[in-house]
């Protein structure tokens, strides 16, 4: 599992100044730079993984881009639409983004490969509520007249779901003391923890990720209700990206799982390993996007 | 208690007291000083605090972001003091007072509406009528800070809110102790031997002097000067020179002292020798007189054998005052007789004669006489002598014996120079001097002191005087009568 004091520091900036003294030598200008530059694939992260850890990103980083012969580069943000803007910019070549937003704008997205979370492209939604019971919620009946966190305007688990939710215990957003959005999952847990919020509605994979690693904001929540299996959250790119590269990236991510390496960041992950993936995975999100209001999905 | 104890304890006792007193005292002014500086600074930084939060929170407010105002709050309430033991928190409330975020949701929940209610006991305003930064006193001693978080154009956006309870205010003496007690347990360890120390080395010169003091007249002065502290302190040095001046003047009344016991000493042994001589010389006369009697009528039976009589007598008389003079001699004395009486009148008779004086006399005697015969004939003597010399010449001087069961009285009376009983006196207490009338009337005086008689002037004697001696009539080692 990953954990902050297992970052191995040194090593990562060595890389990067490595990296740094390369990309500067590359610079020289009787040296051709078309010539000795090597490739850029950037990645956008959002909080569908705990993306906080340098050290594991570096290391990935690292395991693509010797296989890719490419640098491999990350770039987290902690709002989706914001890595979205960036891919659609061509910021960025790919993103880890949220099953909603994938069926929101699969047109101008091709599916790069899909997570498998216990052996299945699927993940759940949690609620979760302090833990103790001090607070009086046991479904989403109960959220009447509380403080309710979500994750991001374009989470499946963090909000699309909890909208449906919603919408079938026939309490609109008016009816809720206050709602507010924590910039990802794991700020959900915290908001909960700490009594900001009576409740949240969160991502499983990451609260169970949470837990497996100790982290006290999981361990001061606890989960009233889950959701059905929804597709987790792909990695996709942009249409317009080369398609040599992209089979490549994808080709690499579904053999992580083949060696020890891959096996290990994967292990950081929570995951099992990638795999090519549908767009019918994510037919339980674009059905329930259709359902509710303003969520951008049309039937 | 301290007071009864030794100067030499006394004093280094008293500084390391003084020691431990003022670490003490500077405690405790410095827990008083530290205590109303806490409170200023713990104000202080509530308003930095309140002012910090408000600029941070106007744009997160203006974008409605509870989540960032919450991680501002957690992040800066760490800051306010207190805040680590949840004894202070700080929210950010929106326009119409209700809790946008608080660093503490479970005590200021979110949502909540606190301006315009009763917050702990105390009324919040309401949120129209916040209009700057107002500090609320509560009445349990905690405060409550309010301040509103306007636009640039003056829009009120929300409010900044910050609690701080009363023990944040209260002193932790506890905690204000430990170090006081670890200031005074350094004082009493590295102060309190120095103090004690420091007493001793200035009781030294002191307990010296008080040393010096108890054996003078007992050990040499010149020792005890030397051993004066020569200290350059002035008070220390004054109390050294006034012992030394003491000691000074102590010896030199020493010196005096043995003087004067030396010329008293000679001056007694002037007077012994004076009145041994006038003793001896007395009966001298008469004696040399009954030589030439005998010389001249010694064929005369009766005369040779009175004469040579008086002579035994008369020397015996001298041979008894010599021995009283010798150091514990046992004078063995008869008892008074008749013919000592004629004894005396026979001896003075040539001095009478000198001086035309017709000499009298009565015996009156009713008792046997046990008063011891030398010690009466001297007195006898000394006063007939005295008053041949004072009386005129050719008149009487009339000498009278007389004695009973009680006493043996002595009397000479004659019509010469009156000798009053005051002149008596001063002639007795001057002990002789150069009155040649003043060994004899001082040994009469003595006699009868020594015997338990008296020696006394006649004042209704006139004219002239008469001078009266007595003793009680028994023997010298006699106890004295009933009576």
């Amino acid at each position: 599992m990953l954990r902050i004091r297992d970052i191995d520091w040194g090593g990562y900036l060595k890389r990067n100044l490595f990296l740094r003294g390369v990309g500067a030598a590359c610079a020289a200008p009787w040296v051709s730079r078309a010539a000795t530059q090597p490739k850029q694939l950037r990645i956008g992260l959002t909080a569908v993984i705990l993306a906080d850890q340098a050290a594991f990103l570096a290391r990935w980083a690292d395991y693509l881009s010797q296989r890719l012969d490419a640098r491999v580069t990350f770039v987290s943000r902690d709002q989706y639409q914001a890595v979205h803007d960036m891919l659609f910019n061509g910021q960025i070549d790919a993103a880890w983004t949220c099953g909603y937003p994938y069926v929101r704008f699969q047109s101008q997205l091709q599916l790069l490969a899909v997570p498998l979370y216990q052996g299945q492209p699927f993940y759940q939604s949690y609620l979760i509520r302090p833990a103790g019971g001090a607070v009086e919620v046991r479904g989403w009946a109960d959220l009447r007249d509380k403080v309710f966190a979500y994750s991001d305007p374009l989470s499946n688990s963090g909000w699309l779901v909890a909208q449906g939710q919603f919408a079938s215990a026939g309490i609109a957003q008016k009816d809720l003391k206050r709602a507010f959005f924590t910039h990802g999952h794991r700020n959900v847990a915290e908001a909960v923890a700490s009594h900001l919020a009576d409740a949240g509605s969160i991502d499983g994979y990451v609260w169970e990720t949470m837990l497996l690693q100790g982290m006290p904001a999981a361990k001061r929540t606890e989960v009233v209700w889950k959701s059905r299996l929804h597709g987790f959250p792909p990695l996709v790119a942009n249409p317009g990206a080369e398609s040599a590269e992209v089979e490549a990236l994808r080709r690499t991510l579904l053999g992580m799982s083949d060696d020890d390496a891959g096996r290990a960041l994967l292990k950081s992950l929570n995951l099992d390993g990638f795999i090519a993936g549908q767009p019918s995975i994510y037919d339980s999100i674009r059905q329930l996007a259709r359902s509710v209001p303003g969520s951008g999905v049309v039937a | 208690m301290l007071l009864r104890l030794p100067y030499r304890v006394q004093m280094p006792l008293g500084l390391s007291l003084a020691v431990v007193l003022s670490a003490l005292l500077v405690t405790a002014v410095a827990a008083h000083l530290f205590v109303r500086t806490a409170r200023v600074e713990t104000l202080a930084t509530v308003d930095r605090a309140a002012q910090l939060l408000g600029a941070q929170a106007l744009p997160l407010l203006a974008a409605d972001d509870t989540w960032r105002v919450f991680a501002l709050l957690r992040n800066t309430a760490a800051f306010l003091p207190g805040a680590s033991r949840g004894r202070a928190r700080a929210a950010v409330l929106d326009s119409k007072g209700r809790v946008f975020a608080s660093s503490a949701p479970q005590l200021i929940q979110t949502a909540q509406t606190l301006l315009g209610t009763s917050v702990n006991g105390q009324q919040l305003p309401p949120a129209a009528e916040v209009k700057g930064r107002l500090r609320i006193d509560r009445p349990d001693g905690s405060i409550a800070l309010l301040e509103p978080i306007s636009s640039e154009d003056g829009q009120v956006l929300g409010f900044t809110y910050i609690e701080v309870d009363a023990l944040v205010f209260e002193p932790d003496w506890a905690e204000l102790t430990r170090p006081a007690l670890i200031g005074v347990g350094l004082a009493v360890f590295l102060l309190a031997p120095a103090g004690w120390w420091i007493g001793r080395r200035m009781a030294a010169p002191v307990a010296s002097v008080a040393h010096v003091i108890e054996r003078i007249g007992l050990v040499d002065s010149a020792l005890l000067r030397r051993q004066l502290p020569h200290s350059a302190d002035p008070e220390l040095g004054r109390i050294s020179a006034a012992v030394d001046q003491l000691i000074s003047e102590l010896q030199v009344r020493r010196q005096a002292e043995r003087r004067a016991l030396s010329a008293e000493r000679m001056a007694a042994v002037g007077r012994i020798t004076a009145a041994v001589a006038h003793e001896i010389n007395n009966p001298l006369a008469g004696l040399l007189t009954a030589t030439q009697t005998l010389s001249l009528h010694g064929a005369s039976e009766e005369t040779r054998k009175r004469t040579l009589d008086l002579l035994r007598r008369g020397l015996h008389q001298i041979q008894t005052t010599v021995t009283a003079l010798l150091p514990q001699a046992r004078i063995e004395d008869r008892a008074l007789e008749i013919d000592d009486f004629s004894d005396v009148v026979t001896l003075a008779q040539p001095d009478a004669a000198s001086r035309k004086l017709h000499l009298t006399t009565s015996v009156d005697v009713t008792s046997a006489l046990r008063v011891p015969s030398a010690v009466m004939r001297q007195v006898m003597l000394n006063m007939l002598l005295n008053a041949i010399k004072a009386a005129r010449e050719q008149a009487s001087v009339h000498v009278q014996l007389r004695a009973d069961g009680e006493k043996v009285e002595f009397s000479v009376a004659h019509e010469g120079l009156v000798l009053t009983r005051e002149a008596l006196e001063t002639i007795v207490a001057a002990a002789g001097g150069d009155d040649p009338r003043g060994f004899g009337l001082w040994v009469c005086r003595e006699t009868a002191t020594q015997h338990g008689g008296g020696f006394d002037v006649d004042e209704t004697h006139r004219p002239g005087t008469r001078v009266v001696f007595w003793m009680p009539n028994r023997e010298l080692n006699e106890e004295p009568s009933a009576d």
